[in-house]
């Protein structure tokens, strides 16, 4: 497993394929639906997992939430890497870019 | 206040071509009412989404036996839910596959019963592995995410590495290693089904040791049965907390093997809304929360996070549904669970030996 605070810039997190945004009718808020079940999300977790689309970098989602939400990038950076490595734990979120696993940089 | 469900577990017919000697469908299938036809499933999926579920797993029995298969998928992502498919396999061809594809459906998940054809094709009483071979391929091609899933047994269980070595040369990303759980058929063979503690203690090793192995290869996903564990599990997150379960009749059931607790009435979704079945059903109501609890339950720090397990278990064990779940360690009836598993641990018989002891499902 990768740890969190090495995913580098300029990795590409998509979600599973099994995984899909969906808003939920009850609350409004976004929820991420996969095969065992459902987890509802709250507002920033909903804007990380947007910009989750395959094509964006961890750098371009810092940068592009911190001007939605008035603060620096580098400041999201810990919180976006701690979130992301969460739901790639839980088989969520897949990692392109990057080899995802630090045991194939091993010599 | 009544929770919202998120999960509509719904079971669209009995039949099946399989005939696994675990299945969980009840022995006794309720035979006088006909299947809910192709708008009476439209109704349930639209109601279920009204009521705020998310997800609905379409199960059976096998659903690919319903001709409508298609048309129920594409309502039930129509009305805003995921959709994933609990198949067999058999039946789904390279067309099939993709018409169910192009209906918006989210997951295919195929079981296989061994990793070995012959092994396979005995566990289900029928020559299966090759259409599930077949099945499995078509999900391939179109790219479909597909979960493989294995209920495990004595009569596989020794077999975990080669189960996995066959997932992963089938190019699955995902299995499910999921042990027997009691209920249904699995119960009724439970005497020639449960392995011994020695097997289940090897099986988590090898567990362990693959997900290492093949770490960015596949996900492995391990389910221990309550049998072996040392609390009860949450059982479906709560009774009528989580989860609304429809079956081929439409009898709407908290849990799908609500059947086996005796003098529980359900109701119909020919006869109600799945709203008022969720909020009024005493079924639903008579063990939602925790006031129906009794001790060690009430008193227990655990009672929110276990729900007290599983009333099915607790009614098939003691007889009586509201007792705690004897597989925890706490429940006065755990010794029962013990007795159990001590007439039930005889060495790995050979597949002659468990066709003569086990009931093949078969339907109705």
């Amino acid at each position: 497993m990768i740890p969190c605070n090495s995913l580098p810039p300029n990795v590409i997190p998509k979600l599973a394929p099994y995984a899909r945004l969906q808003q939920d009718r009850v609350t409004g808020k976004m929820a991420l639906v996969y095969p065992e079940g459902v987890l509802l999300l709250n507002d920033t977790g909903a804007a990380i997992l947007r910009l989750c689309d395959g094509h964006t970098d961890l750098a371009t989602i810092c940068s592009q939430l911190g001007e939605q939400y008035s603060v620096s990038a580098d400041n999201l950076l810990a919180d976006v890497q701690t979130y992301l490595h969460r739901l790639y734990q839980r088989n969520l979120i897949r990692f392109d870019g990057e080899p995802p696993s630090c045991d194939q940089k091993r010599p | 206040m009544i929770p919202r469900p998120f999960g509509l577990l719904a079971e669209l017919t009995y039949r099946c071509p399989l005939h696994c000697p675990y299945c969980s469908n009840p022995v006794r299938y309720p035979t006088a009412q006909p299947e809910l036809d192709t708008d009476e499933w439209i109704r349930v999926f639209q109601q279920a989404a009204d009521l705020g579920v998310l997800h609905a797993l379409l199960s059976g029995g096998e659903p690919l036996q319903r001709k409508d298969i298609g048309t129920l998928i594409a309502a039930a992502h129509d009305a805003g839910l995921y959709t994933n498919l609990i198949t067999s396999g058999v039946g789904l061809t390279p067309s099939s596959a993709k018409r169910l594809k192009l209906a918006g459906l989210d997951n295919v998940q195929i079981s296989f019963q061994a990793d070995d054809p012959v092994l396979a094709n005995s566990i289900a009483g029928t020559n299966a592995f090759r259409l599930k071979l077949l099945a499995v391929r078509a999900v391939q091609e179109i790219d479909l995410p597909l979960t493989l899933n294995v209920v495990l047994h004595r009569f596989n269980i020794h077999r975990i590495p080669q189960i996995i070595e066959f997932a992963v040369s089938l190019q699955a990303k995902r299995l499910e290693l999921a042990n027997t759980q009691y209920y249904g058929w699995a119960f009724k063979n439970r005497k020639a089904l449960l392995p011994s503690f020695q097997q289940i203690e090897v099986a988590a090793q090898v567990v362990a040791e693959a997900r290492k192995t093949y770490q960015n290869r596949i996900e492995i996903l391990y389910v221990l049965s309550d049998y072996y564990s040392p609390r009860p599990k949450p059982c479906m997150n709560g009774w009528g907390r989580r989860y609304i379960c429809v079956n081929p009749i439409g009898d709407v059931l908290p849990c799908p093997t609500a059947y086996e607790i005796p003098n529980l009435t359900f109701d119909n979704v020919r006869a109600h809304s799945l709203q008022w079945i969720w909020e009024h059903s005493e079924a639903f109501n008579c063990f939602r929360g925790t006031e129906w609890m009794q001790e060690p339950c009430c008193s227990c720090p655990y009672k929110e996070i276990d729900f007290g397990g599983c009333r099915c278990q607790a009614a098939l064990l003691t007889g009586d549904p509201s007792v705690t779940d004897p597989v925890c360690e706490l429940s006065p009836h755990h010794p029962l669970l013990e007795q159990q598993l001590q007439v039930s641990t005889p060495p790995l018989s050979p597949m002659e030996e468990m066709k003569d002891k086990m009931s093949y499902r078969v339907y109705p």
